[in-house]
């Protein structure tokens, strides 16, 4: 009888149930698209956000004396727990020289790095590993070196000694002396515009350095540290450990590179680490706000629209109530009413969130998005929930319906 | 001796400083037909509704077969409406989007389990068995009163109510609506009230009280 009651009153208020209808899929819709991109929009802000630089830096350890790093060791990086985290590392090797290009000369730094180097682990992907990669806002005028003999000279240092793309200069370092021919001048904002720039081996072979590097600035993607997150993992019990070492804190994936390169310690660049963790909790944040405020305007939304038909219907609850039906029968009519229309409005809420959720991925981020399975649940969910928040006052109206009023003759 | 269904002492019910039924005594023995008759806002209704658990009193008490209905919460008076009561109205109200048959077996869903075939036999006891299919709006108004007869009478009620149950009807279905009551009556040995302006009506009853703005002011037995 309940459903007869319920489709019957469906099919003499079909503009009243649609109305309820829309408001219901609508809130289903915001908030499926919203928590549908907002994983997504996590991951593709962190990969945005690696481009602010490295957020690891690996150094000889204190053991080492201050020492060196194996370059051996570097494929390594690329095998570890968190590989598909590391979206990018380059090593340095430093060294003080005499620089001097057309009669100018001045002791600086050279720095021998990798720009753009195809690297092949043995079970990985071929990937590309540099500089080119982990500092993108790095501006060269002219282009990036490609040969042993090719370096970039920093803006300050290639202003001071009048080089520019083109020009050639010479390093040395304990008596050798090395041409480069300058392919670009750098300007980075920071105090990389003081140096010059060549190829690792051959700034290895120069300083008489073989096979190693000073340090190693690796990019990782990583979640926003939270309280747990930032626990000293040698106080923590063995449960504790392995699930901090299996979330992708900043100092998770640290200690996670650190383990394959012997003699280092690697540390978080909190600068970069901070500031990203504080953007991602942000951006979270106000993901969520935003699916609560859609949610409250459809929960809104909805209870007006029951408040109008609760007026429309209220002979007919004055009836019900004069020939005996009680608080709970009253409130299962009108409550299976809304739950029916709330799963109705879930399923396609659902279907066009998902949508929303892919043209916003589109418009935004420039890619798709998969919909996760949990998103169905999720919408069908957040439907009851604004179903029955803006169900609570129309109902307590209708149950607070005196007939002796409302049917007076 | 034949039992008292309705008991009521100095039952009084205002609506802020308006007394619309002063202190009422009065007994009502079980199987009667009370008519209760009086102009407009003579405390007819009122009596009525509180007899029916619909409205509370202000003062004084009031027992319906044994139940002292100043007692009951909300939802105890809704149990005693739709175990004890049917109720006829005026205006026959019905639910709009319900078949003649669908209203008839509301009062049964709220009762217990609805049951077709016996709303069905039901609506061809008040000779409605042609138009158990359609809606209100579908029926004339004789046909509309009939439908809440039955809708009335579905549950077996101790006590069948009626509020100008024929105020809407013409002559012609005014007799036949009285008609019908008066058979089932017969059959189902319930207590009848009714409440009416029509001195005709009045006269199907056992007994007639009249209230003058809220005061029992005569009674008057019918001739059988």
């Amino acid at each position: 009888m309940l459903f007869r009651i319920i489709k019957n009153s469906f099919l003499k208020r079909p503009k009243a149930v649609l109305l309820v209808f829309l408001s219901i899929a609508m809130g289903a819709a915001v908030a499926t698209a919203f928590l549908g991109i907002a994983g997504e929009i996590s991951h593709k802000m962190a990969l945005e956000l690696r481009s602010y630089g490295a957020n690891i830096l690996l150094e000889p350890s204190a053991a080492q004396g201050g020492g060196f790093l194996r370059e051996d060791d570097l494929p390594k990086i690329k095998t570890v727990f968190w590989k598909y985290n590391i979206t990018g590392f380059t090593p340095y090797l430093f060294g003080v020289a005499d620089i001097s290009a057309g009669g100018k000369k001045e002791r600086g730094v050279i720095s021998g790095t990798w720009f753009a180097k195809q690297l092949e682990v043995p079970g990985e992907d071929s990937s590309v590993q540099g500089i080119k990669g982990i500092a993108p806002w790095w501006d060269v005028q002219g282009r990036w070196p490609e040969d042993a003999d090719e370096a970039i000279v920093g803006a300050t240092m290639a202003k001071r000694l009048g080089v520019v793309a083109g020009k050639e200069l010479d390093a040395t370092v304990g008596g050798r002396t090395r041409r480069f021919h300058v392919v670009g001048v750098v300007t980075t904002g920071g105090y990389e515009e003081e140096q010059l720039f060549a190829p690792l081996i051959t700034v290895q072979s120069l300083l008489q350095r073989q096979g190693k590097v000073s340090r190693v600035l690796v990019s990782a993607l990583t979640v926003p540290m939270d309280d747990f997150g930032k626990k000293d993992p040698a106080s923590m019990t063995k449960e504790e450990y392995e699930k901090w070492y299996c979330t992708a804190y900043v100092t998770s994936v640290a200690k996670n590179v650190e383990e394959v390169m012997a003699g280092s310690r690697a540390k978080p660049i909190w600068q970069i680490a901070s500031a990203e963790g504080s953007l991602l909790k942000k951006l979270n944040s106000v993901m969520l706000f935003l699916t609560v405020l859609a949610l409250v305007s459809s929960a809104t939304a909805v209870s007006t629209s029951l408040m109008a038909s609760m007026s429309e219907r209220s002979p007919e609850i004055a009836l019900m109530k004069a020939v005996g039906a009680d608080r709970l029968q009253i409130s299962a009519i009108f409550v299976g009413e809304t739950l029916i229309i709330s799963i109705a409005g879930g399923v396609v809420g659902y279907l066009l969130g998902n949508q929303l959720a892919g043209i916003i991925s589109r418009t935004v981020f420039n890619s798709t998005i998969a919909s996760p399975l949990w998103l169905f649940p999720t919408a069908i969910i957040s439907a009851f929930v604004v179903a029955i928040a803006g169900s609570v006052v129309p109902l307590r109206r209708a149950l607070l319906i005196e007939p002796v009023r409302v049917l007076k003759g | 001796m034949v039992e008292s269904i309705i008991e009521t002492n100095g039952l009084t019910r205002s609506y802020g400083d308006i007394c619309a039924l002063k202190p009422l005594d009065l007994q009502v023995p079980e199987g009667e037909w009370l008519s209760v008759m009086g102009h407009s806002g003579s405390g007819k209704s009122t009596l009525m509704n509180l007899v029916g658990g619909l409205d509370r009193p202000t003062a004084g008490s009031l027992r319906v077969g044994g139940e002292d209905l100043l007692a009951l919460s909300e939802d105890g008076l809704a149990r005693f409406r739709r175990e004890f009561v049917g109720i006829i109205f005026q205006q026959h109200h019905m639910v709009p989007y319900l078949t003649a048959v669908e209203n008839v077996m509301l009062a049964q869903y709220f009762h217990s389990v609805p049951d077709e075939a016996e709303a069905r036999s039901a609506l061809e006891r008040v000779g409605l068995g042609h138009r158990l299919k359609n809606r209100p709006g579908e029926l004339s108004g004789g046909e509309q009163q009939r439908v809440c007869i039955a809708r009335a009478i579905i549950n077996s009620p101790k006590l069948l109510l009626g509020d100008e149950p024929t105020g809407n009807l013409d002559h012609k279905s005014t007799v036949m609506v009285m008609e019908l009551l008066k058979e089932l009556r017969a059959e189902e040995r319930f207590t009848v009230i009714m409440v009416t302006h029509n001195q005709d009506v009045a006269a199907w009853g056992d007994r007639t009280i009249y209230l003058d703005d809220g005061v029992l002011v005569r009674e008057e037995r019918m001739k059988s």
